[in-house]
């Protein structure tokens, strides 16, 4: 195969699978189904204490084993812990405005889960009562789901040799399933976590901003963030500032970073689904996985094919031209025999096969043995 | 007689200001009791929802009475209220619909407006902003007024939107069209302040002395709480101060923080009554009983930033089980 046929073959192959992918891409803002009839729950964290007995709730609901230290030590909730495979929801505290406040992380059961949006396997799933469920049977162990996930909450069980598994707060969906509320919003002695469907708590939310005018950051974190969460938070206003009692007193430049940022919540999730920026993408790797290997390997058989006729024309040429030249040789020796004698067409021969073996010597040293 | 008519006049006004000064029954003699103001301002004036516009039938809010004697001692100097440094009536630019004086703020913003955006200089504050100020700022007022919240509720309004009754309805008519005389202002005032008695509150002996709290005890023993301690500590901090008197206008009402949302009494139903053991789905934002007395008890802590015991001490409330 030459450069040119090679090039040839790239370039169509190359505007192919091009078209194929860009069709791949406009067929879809792929959009999980919006359940309206959904779930979520309400974290209100002017509410919670840091008590951790949504922790211990949620460690007994799900047969979770038991933590290094027990539940009754609130100390931990001074490090910023991190949901793992183990505990899928922890409480930590943080500093808003110089104010100590608790918040609660657990998985937020995003509207469209970005985890679902990377998991090749097809493992998550947004269900109809809003839960994003997993399903390990299929789980290759990739972790994709882990790095997609905006909030950092699923855990990986990295002491398990055999099927280690992703795990992440299930939403207590078999409790659901039995009429039961989930594990942690039982447990809550505060109702700082209240459950229910989500257009009713997104209702809910805005009479308890209403109501309390200043206690709370008129926000809802969670109502679009990410695409819109089933879980949702509510933080504390800052108090009131203190009046300046200057009038050349300098003017506050410093930026003021919001409560949410200051609770640890990524106010820069933007209001899309985080699985739209890779639907496009990743919706054409198995495009790609199924027709590139036909086509390159169709190229490469085509090509192949031709180079084998080719080398068979080729041999019989020379096979031809070999025959030819043996029976010139044969008649100019039978010619010399008859004229000159036997031992004069012996010489002949010889000179003859000498000089053609030499030639055909020279010729291989020249251009290389034939492939 | 070159004069004929100044003198009539003369004699006329003369005649009017003994008429007024000895007539009987009228506020001159009323309004010379209360105590005059160090700024010679009226001791207490009545604040009408003056309007621009023609109001032949009269129809407004409710007139109020503002104790100018007891707010001029409260504050510091007259810009608190008189935020533009020139000592006139509010209504002279915050009117019913508001005019380009008063950047069309109108009065019922002038009075009521909470979130006040800082200026440079003179911060203006209205009556509720400056009140909630103290409210908010005073640890024995803060620990009520953190879990209650002003209501839009005849009862509230009335603590100030309440003026004597024996102010005609011409009176009211010419307050609103600002045209009543200064005189008759002040007198409507001062009979209102007068009449104005601090009610005598509840002592903590009308309630019980401990209350067990006992519908919940599972894990732990039922809680014993003092509830006359609670109760005297929170009339203790507010004893004898003017601002509480004059809103706490009820007997019952501080017993309000706690047993809410019940007609006030001396035997409030129980919390039980309405909050159920388990989230009532009917309505999902009215707490759980556990919740209930868990957020009463610690939003009246956390407001008055009382430190101990801490939230998460459980025992201390309730005692273990054995």
């Amino acid at each position: 195969m030459n450069r040119r046929k090679f090039l040839t073959f790239m370039g169509s192959a190359g505007v192919i699978s091009a078209l194929g992918t860009a069709k791949v891409a406009k067929a879809g803002v792929h959009t999980f189904p919006y359940y309206p009839n959904s779930y979520g729950v309400l974290h209100d964290t002017t509410r919670c204490i840091g008590c951790r007995r949504c922790e211990e709730a949620c460690n007994i609901v799900n047969k979770l084993p038991k933590p290094e230290k027990p539940f009754a030590d609130t100390t931990v909730t001074h490090t910023k812990r991190r949901t793992s495979a183990y505990a899928w929801t922890v409480v930590n505290k943080y500093q808003v405005n110089g104010k100590d406040v608790f918040r609660k992380l657990q998985c937020f059961h995003c509207n469209d889960p970005a985890c679902a949006s990377a998991c090749f396997a097809k493992c998550f799933q947004k269900q109809p009562d809003g839960s994003v469920t997993y399903d390990g049977s299929q789980c290759v162990g990739c972790r994709y789901c882990m790095v997609a996930c905006p909030f950092y909450v699923p855990g990986f069980q990295y002491d398990e040799a055999f099927d280690p598994l992703v795990q992440k707060c299930t939403f207590c969906e078999p409790r659901l399933k039995e009429g039961k509320l989930p594990g942690c919003v039982e447990a809550c002695p505060m109702d700082a976590l209240t459950f229910g469907r989500r257009s009713d708590l997104l209702n809910l939310a805005r009479a308890r901003i209403a109501e309390n005018p200043g206690k709370y950051v008129n926000y809802i974190y969670g109502e679009h963030d990410a695409g819109g969460t089933a879980w949702m938070v509510l933080a504390p206003a800052a108090p009131a500032p203190q009046p300046a009692d200057t009038k050349d007193a300098p003017k506050e430049t410093q930026p003021h970073e919001d409560e949410f940022t200051q609770l640890g919540l990524d106010r820069h999730l933007g209001s899309q689904p985080m699985g739209e920026l890779t639907y496009g993408a990743l919706g054409a790797v198995p495009m790609i996985v199924a027709f590139w290997p036909v086509l390159f390997g169709g190229a490469y058989a085509i090509s192949k094919r031709r180079e084998a006729r080719y080398k068979a024309e080729k041999e019989a040429h020379i096979e031809a031209t070999k025959n030819d030249l043996a029976a010139a040789v044969d008649a100019a020796v039978r010619k010399i025999e008859e004229t000159q004698g036997p031992g004069a067409a012996d010489t002949a021969r010889r000179a003859m096969t000498e000089a053609l073996q030499a030639r055909e010597a020279a010729n291989v040293a020249e251009h290389g043995e034939d492939k | 007689m070159r004069n004929g008519t100044v003198l009539l006049l003369l004699a006329a006004m003369a005649l009017a200001s003994a008429v007024c000064l000895t007539s009987p029954g009228t506020g001159s003699a009323i309004a010379a009791t209360l105590e005059a103001t160090d700024s010679g301002a009226p001791s207490a004036i009545v604040m009408f929802p003056v309007s621009a516009k023609p109001n032949p039938k009269g129809s407004a809010m409710a007139p109020t009475v503002f104790n100018h004697l007891n707010h001029e001692k409260a504050v510091d100097k007259c810009e608190t209220c008189h935020h533009t440094g020139d000592p006139v009536a509010c209504s002279t630019c915050h009117t019913v619909e508001g005019k380009a004086e008063g950047k069309f703020i109108t009065l019922e913003r002038a009075m009521h407006a909470t979130s006040i955006q800082e200026r440079i200089g003179q911060t203006p504050t209205s009556c509720v902003s400056c009140h909630e100020q103290q409210t908010k700022a005073r640890r024995e007022c803060a620990g009520c007024h953190s879990i209650v919240t002003s209501k839009r509720d005849p009862a509230w309004c009335a603590t100030c939107h309440n003026v004597t009754s024996s102010m005609t309805e011409q009176q009211r008519k010419a307050g609103i069209d600002g045209t009543l005389p200064r005189e008759q202002n002040e007198i409507l005032a001062a009979e209102t302040v007068q009449a104005q008695k601090y009610s005598r509150m509840l002592t903590p002996m009308d309630g019980p002395y401990k209350v067990s709290i006992d519908a919940l005890a599972k894990k732990y023993q039922p809680s014993n709480f003092t509830h006359r301690r609670h109760v005297s500590s929170l009339m203790e901090g507010i004893r004898g101060d003017k601002l509480a008197g004059a809103f706490h206008n009820r007997p019952e009402i501080l017993c309000a923080t706690c047993h809410h949302h019940s007609p006030l009494s001396t035997t409030p139903p129980k919390c039980g009554s309405c909050h159920t053991k388990d989230i009532d789905s009917k309505h999902p934002d009215r707490p759980n009983l556990k919740a209930a007395y868990h957020l009463q008890c610690m939003g009246c802590h956390k407001g008055m930033q009382v430190g101990r015991p801490k939230n998460t001490d459980c025992t201390t409330c309730h005692k273990a089980r054995p």
